[in-house]
């Protein structure tokens, strides 16, 4: 048994891990633009073969999986899909884990997806406009746009997405003209290496709860979610500053438990269930509109918004990072048997098992990340002590040793019956991490502490108390308008 | 005695004017002589002067993605007026006051500001790295929090280790942070959070943002605590939250003290405007008696208690109590006041109340006897002034013309603020105060 693993962060390394535990012994393969170390080692370890090259490059992929003779391969980040790596795979008679390039449009477009959300009435959509040019969004901007998210239309590496609340009207004037300049540059810089979409920009409404994200793995017919994450975007403690891929994710049991079997969660056992289902939809929707199957992952990226409950914020077609690091820890079933049951369109026929351990992911990050990634780029990267619990991310293994990439370097994985215990186990690692030129390395210590918990607990009450009451009265999802000498509009 | 604001916005497409503006009105209650914000982006623009914000600031401009801003109830010459500059590189704002400098022998032939920016050069060798400016606070002792921003557009705020005066952390999505001295800053110009939408500093801790990082430096908190008792029952505004504390909560539980432990046989409760009102609703509700509004405003509402002279006082209270004569005439009236410093003010009120025809006149005061000068900038006149530190409460009625008067028992207001009793300073209530 043979397995190609294709991309080198912090998410391939969990996913190695999870398939090196495989009864079965697969010799693991990676292919990947940098030396992850801890790739390497399982790599290695396991009698494989490591590939660099360009991840998006199908043929590049195709050669390395002909050239390793695998028997599957399993694609880690987004942008090979939207390449469509997975479809020429499967041209060639090599079965992939990962979403074609039709069934991937869920993640690639937020503008499709929320069409299609609107289009089969799902329960969960937000409210939005898309433009192809800056110039059409303006006008709207200058006269409509009040709270909203401005985002790239397309995926963009999670980068370009802009919140801003804008409701003091004493503000407006400065909120509006930032909205302006940052649509400009969606449309101008995030955009502008991207020719694979008409739309640009997309507008949505601005909504509060706290987040989450629920991973499914899917065969096209069977969908099985995997336990509730909860990502943190910010960059620094205390949910402050710059938007990141994701500075650490917490989990315990299925629905985000506080404690092992307590009933004090972030999300009820109801709206973890009524989460996973509108990820069933969402593959249900876009097969049906695209007639191709979805082999792989797709999950919700989730937020328990006062208008809707669960709503969707943005689809995903693979694991996220650094939430792969929480589900695979906990995974008990055997992960190359799962990704066989895809490939073989019978995952209704396997049992998949979760334990209920709090798992706390921290990345640590070189200074200049988010933004500044070539000063947080080359610096020499150390890790005292034992590895175990360590992922390596964006760390490139050379001759001269283990340097950073620019982004997340590593990501510690806690465990424990209780969040904060598995907090505590992951600061623990995260303080052996260290640079040794000197420059100045980042976390987010909060993540996982008792005081961040009950924080999103009060959040996700504060959520649910209105959007029970709104369900109580039949307004779900519905938001009515009153326009002075116009009358009442109802949108929903 | 001061209220202070940074506004930090990563993005520098962010102009942090307005914020600042709108956040210096939000703490005016803390200062209304003097206001003065800076702004640092390609260049540093400050506007100051002496008056309100809307006043000095409002109507002009600058610009820049960082902000830095104080309102203070002195008046002062415009190179005293807050934000300071230590020095060409850097500014600073303080609330409270900073009584020594490790390492540095005060010199009282020269003022305050002087002084501090003597005690900056000498600790710090006139440096404006974010290291330096920490240093120097380290250095300092008192009862003070402040914000201070450099050249390099690195911003850092602290409590000092004793945390008698307020800070808290607020944010912006994911555009910034803000500090300030109370939380109804991030309610006007913050991100609305639905859950309580400040972060509280705890004491010695500083917070540092810069274009790269924002993070906490906690090294030296942990220490005895001396919490001011008097942002509680009167500095701060009714919808903040003090080191956690809802005032609004602890202003609530002082009028239903009052009610207990000094409750009379009466027709009608009075506040006195602002402050005391929440007192009294609550007395009103502890006792059944019922509350009336007594008192109409002519012209702009001032703190009147923190005016700097006598006859500005008298002006604001004049000018701020007409006695509505339907709410007492006839009646017997208990009159409730958030704090008695020199008494006039109190005299006037119930002087006026008389003359539209109150029967009796029942003073019940929100907070123990102030007999002390504060060391740390509240604005406590000299002892000699002070109408409690020489009177008894049986006296004080007949000096102002009262039937009775009572204040809160000093242990009434520790079981209001509701901090199990340590960590507070009373030292303006029992002349001891925290050594620093």
């Amino acid at each position: 048994m043979k397995v190609l693993l294709i991309g080198g962060g912090g998410r391939e390394h969990a996913i190695a891990n999870a398939l090196r535990r495989s009864p079965k012994e697969p010799r693991i393969c990676c292919l990947s633009d940098l030396l992850n170390p801890g790739i390497n080692r399982v790599v290695k370890e396991s009698g494989g073969e490591y590939f660099l090259g360009n991840i998006n490059d199908p043929a590049t992929v195709l050669g390395a999986a002909n050239k390793a003779g695998v028997d599957f391969v399993f694609v880690g980040p987004e942008e090979p899909n939207f390449h469509g790596v997975p479809d020429r795979l499967e041209e060639a008679g090599i079965r992939a884990i990962g979403a074609n390039r039709k069934v991937a449009e869920l993640e690639m477009s937020k503008a499709s997806m929320r069409d299609l959300q609107w289009k089969y009435k799902m329960p969960g959509r937000l409210w939005y406009k898309k433009f192809k040019t800056f110039e059409e969004a303006a006008p709207y901007i200058e006269e409509f746009a009040e709270s909203v998210a401005l985002k790239p239309a397309r995926q963009a590496g999670g980068k370009g997405v802009k919140v801003i609340e804008d409701f003091q009207v004493y503000l407006q004037d400065d909120k509006r003209k930032v909205k302006k300049e940052h649509a400009e540059s969606i449309v101008k810089d995030y955009m502008k290496d991207y020719d694979d979409i008409d739309y640009k920009l997309l507008i949505e409404e601005r909504v509060w709860g706290p987040e989450y994200t629920v991973q499914c793995f899917t065969d096209g017919r069977t969908v099985t979610p995997m336990p509730a994450v909860q990502d943190n975007k910010h960059a620094f403690d205390g949910d402050l500053g710059l938007e990141t891929g994701g500075m650490g994710s917490i989990s315990c049991g299925m629905n985000l438990k506080w404690v092992i079997d307590s009933d004090e969660a972030i999300i009820s056992d109801y709206e973890y269930k009524k989460s996973a289902e509108i990820v069933k939809m969402m593959i249900d929707a876009i097969q049906k509109e695209t007639g191709a199957r979805y082999h792989g992952i797709a999950a919700g990226q989730m937020m328990l918004t006062s208008v809707w409950g669960p709503t969707v914020i943005e689809m995903y077609s693979r694991l996220g990072d650094p939430e792969a690091g929480n589900v695979l820890s906990v995974l008990k079933s055997d992960l190359v048997e799962i990704c066989e049951a895809i490939i073989d369109e019978r995952l209704n026929a396997i049992k998949i098992d979760f334990d209920e351990r709090a798992i706390v992911v921290k990345a640590v990050c070189p200074e200049g990340y988010p933004d500044k990634r070539d000063i947080a780029r080359g610096h020499p990267v150390r890790v005292n002590g034992p590895e175990e619990g360590i992922l390596w991310a964006s760390a490139d293994e050379t001759s001269n040793g283990i340097v950073t990439g620019g982004s997340r370097v590593v990501e510690c994985v806690g465990e424990g019956a209780t969040l904060p215990e598995a907090s505590a186990r992951a600061e623990e690692m995260v303080s052996r991490v260290e640079l040794t030129d000197g420059w100045r390395l980042f976390h987010r210590s909060d993540i996982g502490s008792s005081k961040s918990i009950s924080r999103r607990i009060q959040l996700a009450n504060m959520a649910r108390d209105i959007y029970q009451y709104r369900e109580r009265k039949g307004l779900l999802g519905k938001r009515m308008i009153w326009v002075p000498g116009k009358g009442l509009t109802e949108v929903g | 005695m001061a209220g202070i604001l940074g506004v930090y916005l990563f993005d520098n497409r962010w102009n942090a004017f307005n914020f600042g503006v709108f956040g210096l009105m939000a703490l005016q209650h803390r200062g209304q002589e003097t206001a003065g914000l800076e702004l640092f982006g390609d260049a540093r623009q400050k506007v100051s002067g002496n008056g309100l914000v809307e006043q000095v600031i409002s109507s002009k401009n600058a610009f820049g993605h960082v902000a830095l801003g104080a309102v203070s109830p002195y008046p002062a010459e415009d190179a005293e007026i807050q934000p300071l500059a230590v020095n060409d590189r850097a500014s600073v704002c303080i609330d409270g006051k900073i009584t020594s400098v490790e390492g540095y022998q005060w010199d009282s032939a020269i003022t305050y500001e002087g002084n501090l920016r003597k005690a900056y050069s000498a600790v710090s060798g006139n440096g404006g790295s974010i290291q330096s400016i920490k240093e120097f606070f380290r250095r300092c002792r008192g009862g003070f929090s402040y914000i201070a921003v450099n050249d390099r557009k690195e911003m850092v705020a602290g409590r000092g280790t004793l945390g008698v005066k307020p800070l808290v952390l607020g944010k912006m999505g994911f555009d910034g942070g803000i500090v300030a001295s109370e939380s109804c800053v991030m309610d006007i110009i913050g991100e609305r959070v639905p859950i309580s939408p400040a972060e509280n500093l705890e004491p010695g801790e500083a917070r540092v943002f810069t274009p790269l990082s924002a993070h906490a430096e906690v090294e030296g908190t942990g220490g005895p605590r001396a919490y001011c008792a008097f942002e509680y029952v009167y500095l701060a505004r009714p919808d903040s939250y003090i080191n956690d504390v809802p005032v609004y909560r602890v202003r609530r539980e002082i009028g239903k003290r009052l009610a207990e432990e000094g409750n009379i046989d009466a027709d009608v409760v009075i506040g006195v405007p602002e402050t005391a009102i929440p007192f009294a609703m609550a007395y009103s509700n502890e006792t059944g008696i019922p509350v009336e509004k007594g008192f109409e405003l002519t012209g702009r509402r001032v703190r009147s208690a923190m005016k700097p002279n006598q006859l500005e006082r008298l002006k604001g209270v004049q000018l701020k109590l007409n006695v509505i004569s339907e709410a007492v005439r006839g009646k017997r009236v208990v009159l409730i006041d958030d704090s008695v410093v020199r008494g006039n003010t109190l005299a006037n009120i119930v002087y006026l109340m008389k003359e539209k025809g109150a029967k009796e006149i029942h003073v019940r005061i929100g907070s123990p006897a102030i007999v002390s000068h504060c060391p740390f900038g509240v604005e406590v006149p000299e002892e000699d002034e002070l109408i409690g530190k020489h009177l008894p409460e049986e006296k004080i009625a007949e000096v102002i013309g009262a039937d009775t008067f009572r204040y809160l028992s000093i242990d009434g207001l520790i079981e209001a603020i509701g901090l199990n009793g340590g960590g507070l300073c009373l030292g303006c209530f029992n002349s001891k105060y925290p050594e620093v």
